[in-house]
């Protein structure tokens, strides 16, 4: 995409995005625009200089400078990070959503790991499973290893946890009710997988319902605090005693300042997954594990946005199938 | 409760409509061949009508811009079986006529009408050129009192001293209150050979559709010599049969010449045109306010250092400072279905309002 030219008037380059393109054609009424939110996507906000020498009027001069792109009619392309309406305006610390990587069932794999390198590995049929257990030593779904089929043992699952990170303000405090995220928007591509309450699996209507399935194949999942399993409030940390020290580490929790929910939820293979390599083999890889087995696989990302708080984090998923 | 988004109250919303006008020229030299030798100009097999591009038509930069072909009605006096495309020429006529004029209450095809008032009878306009533009020029319609058509009414090599000569310029003069209303096909003009045409009793040339974008000449325009420079369509030998009915010349091409020749004659009498399209834009206007309270501070990675505000410099009484470059507009269950971009970053705080107006035209 091109810049926008900014030598002159401040202008509006408009475009319907794919997806509106795609319900406007189809004539159902669903093309019906009820909102709107800002974006600051060009924005390095690192660049705000607040100790410029010349005083608060350079301060943001470089921000204001950022040439910004043309639209993108990609709706998934574009409004990664919103602004956010808050009533308070003397805050000094907001929100983040951060993987958590301390729990044994929720943590993704470690970097060293062969089959996922980092990332959380979703095993998508039962052949799969029987072969990454041979080569672990311990015998079990090793950490971060999912498996996709509703049924196993191993609940292995995803979690992310929302909070003030820092290690300024205690865990023990509670955190502002208006920066508690209370709804989770998570978009996984829908030829690969879907979404399931890992606390309840077994239970019928535990797999998630989309909200949608945009033009891109990508499925939009929400889930509200109080209603299923999905969403939680995390337990906050202790104000004095050994755990005050590494209060993020106690009862699994990885936000180091005040706590707001977390979310979790496992992750199931998508049909043509289970049944077929089409899609491994012609948007996958391949790879040679140490098993001498091969196996394909699919890397792609799940992205977990908080509805409140806007605030996005993508998380590395791969889905693998022995050959 | 903190929000990132904002919904859309009613007076938030506005419908407006727009006549967007351009300005169309095609000059004689695209229709008359500039790029003969690559082939602007493409013939079909069947012979029906020729069309012209704006250059060579295999080249994927082509446009179609306009086609032209030749008819006359099955109760003219040149119609006759031994004519070259009689039943062609006749087709066309019928098509043209049955979708630009319509029917009477016998079911049998209207001719066009010579001035428009076909209750009063009067002169009908039977052997025709048509001038099909295409759409990618007329958008929605041409605009009235602005089609321009300047034709030579003599244009042919056979007397070469004066190869095109009697220039004309056809248009809908006045149109925008005298236009007629009584086609199937929309509303059309007149067509004259000057503002000052109607009021002294000379003849109209021709029709102009507006909304179909189709120009209906009358043959009886063209007075003199007509044909192809160096080839005439039914005169080869330069000369003569026509020396003495020169005035003829059109009825005797209507009759010998097959509709691509007459379409190449046609063409070579273009000397200009120039008309303005109208496109009609249906915009909703969404009017994106940010209150005092709204959108000061922002989601985005880099706004952040461990949880702390970069623009607050650990003052937790600064104002938040935000910067807008996006505006996305969303469905109810919060599908982005249409994004603008700002061309600089806007600052917001708390000590400044903005309004963003959104117009998506359709």
């Amino acid at each position: 995409m091109a810049f926008l030219d900014n030598s002159g008037d401040i202008i509006l380059d408009a475009v319907l995005t794919d997806a509106g393109r795609a319900r406007l054609a189809k004539g159902d009424g669903s093309f019906k625009i009820a909102k709107f939110a800002f974006g600051d996507d060009e924005i390095d906000y690192s660049s705000y200089n607040a100790s410029h020498a010349s005083g608060s009027a350079y301060y943001d001069l470089e921000i204001l400078q950022t040439p910004v792109f043309e639209a993108f009619t990609n709706n998934t392309s574009t409004m990664k990070s919103k602004l956010v309406s808050l009533t308070n305006n003397n805050l000094l610390y907001l929100p983040i959503i951060k993987l958590n990587t301390v729990g044994t069932s929720f943590a993704p794999t470690d970097a060293s790991n062969q089959f996922g390198s980092g990332s959380h590995v979703v095993l998508v049929d039962s052949t799969t499973i029987t072969a990454v257990k041979a080569p672990i030593a311990d015998g079990g779904i090793k950490t971060g290893v999912i498996p996709g089929l509703i049924g196993s043992a191993d609940n292995n699952h995803i979690r992310v946890d929302q909070g003030l990170d820092t290690n300024e303000i205690s865990p023990a405090l509670i955190l502002d009710p208006e920066l508690k995220e209370t709804q989770y928007i998570v978009e996984l591509d829908s030829r690969f997988g879907k979404l399931y309450d890992v606390s309840n699996a077994d239970a019928a209507g535990s797999v998630a319902a989309p909200s949608y399935i945009d033009d891109d194949l990508i499925a939009s999942y929400y889930f509200t605090s109080n209603v299923g399993n999905y969403v939680k409030d995390s337990k906050p940390g202790v104000a004095t005693g050994a755990e005050a020290d590494n209060g993020a580490q106690a009862n699994f929790e990885t936000i180091n300042g005040p706590r707001g929910t977390n979310l979790r939820f496992g992750v199931l293979a998508a049909t043509d997954l289970v049944t077929s390599t089409y899609l491994f083999t012609t948007i996958g890889s391949a790879m040679t594990a140490n098993d001498n087995n091969g196996y394909y696989y699919i890397d792609s990302t799940i992205r977990i946005s908080g509805v409140t708080t806007g605030y996005k984090i993508d998380i590395p998923i791969r889905f693998l199938k022995k050959q | 409760m903190a929000n990132t988004f904002k919904t859309f109250l009613n007076s938030d919303i506005a419908n407006v409509r727009t006549l967007l006008h351009e300005a169309i020229p095609i000059t004689g030299t695209i229709v008359s061949g500039t790029y003969t030798g690559d082939g602007n100009v493409k013939t079909f097999a069947h012979g029906m009508f020729e069309a012209i591009y704006d250059y060579p038509y295999l080249s994927s930069s082509a446009n179609h811009i306009v086609d032209i072909t030749a008819g006359y009605s099955a109760n003219s006096e040149l119609s006759a079986a031994s004519n070259a495309q009689n039943a062609k020429k006749i087709n066309i006529y019928n098509q043209h006529a049955q979708v630009l004029y319509g029917y009477d209450v016998t079911g049998s095809i209207q001719e066009f009408d010579q001035d428009g008032d076909i209750n009063a009878g009067g002169t009908k306009m039977r052997e025709c050129f048509f001038v099909n533009f295409s759409r990618l020029l007329t958008k929605d319609e041409i605009k009235k009192d602005s089609f321009r058509l300047a034709l030579f009414a003599t244009s042919s090599d056979i007397s070469s001293s004066a190869a095109r000569t009697h220039l004309a310029t056809l248009g809908d003069y006045g149109a925008t209150t005298s236009y007629k209303v009584n086609s199937p096909a929309g509303e059309y003009g007149i067509l004259y050979t000057a503002s000052t045409d109607s009021a002294n009793g000379l003849s109209p040339q021709g029709h102009v559709y507006y909304q179909a974008g189709i120009a209906v000449i009358t043959a009886s325009y063209f007075t003199g010599a007509f044909g192809a420079p160096g080839s005439p369509a039914t005169d080869t030998s330069g000369d003569p049969a026509y020396n003495g009915l020169i005035s003829k010349q059109i009825d005797g091409q209507l009759t010998g010449s097959t509709i691509t020749q007459l379409a190449d004659g046609f063409r070579y009498t273009w000397h200009n045109l120039d008309f303005n399209n109208t496109t009609e834009l249906n915009s909703t206007i969404y009017f994106c306010r940010a209150n005092t309270q709204d959108y000061n501070y922002s989601a985005n990675p880099t706004y952040l250092t461990a949880s702390k505000i970069r623009v607050k410099n650990n003052n937790p009484k600064a104002e938040p400072v935000s910067y807008i470059t996006t505006v996305g507009l969303y469905s109810a269950d919060n599908e982005l279905l249409a994004v603008a971009k700002l061309s600089e970053p806007l600052k917001k705080s708390p000590s400044n309002e903005l309004t963003l107006r959104v117009r998506l035209d359709y």
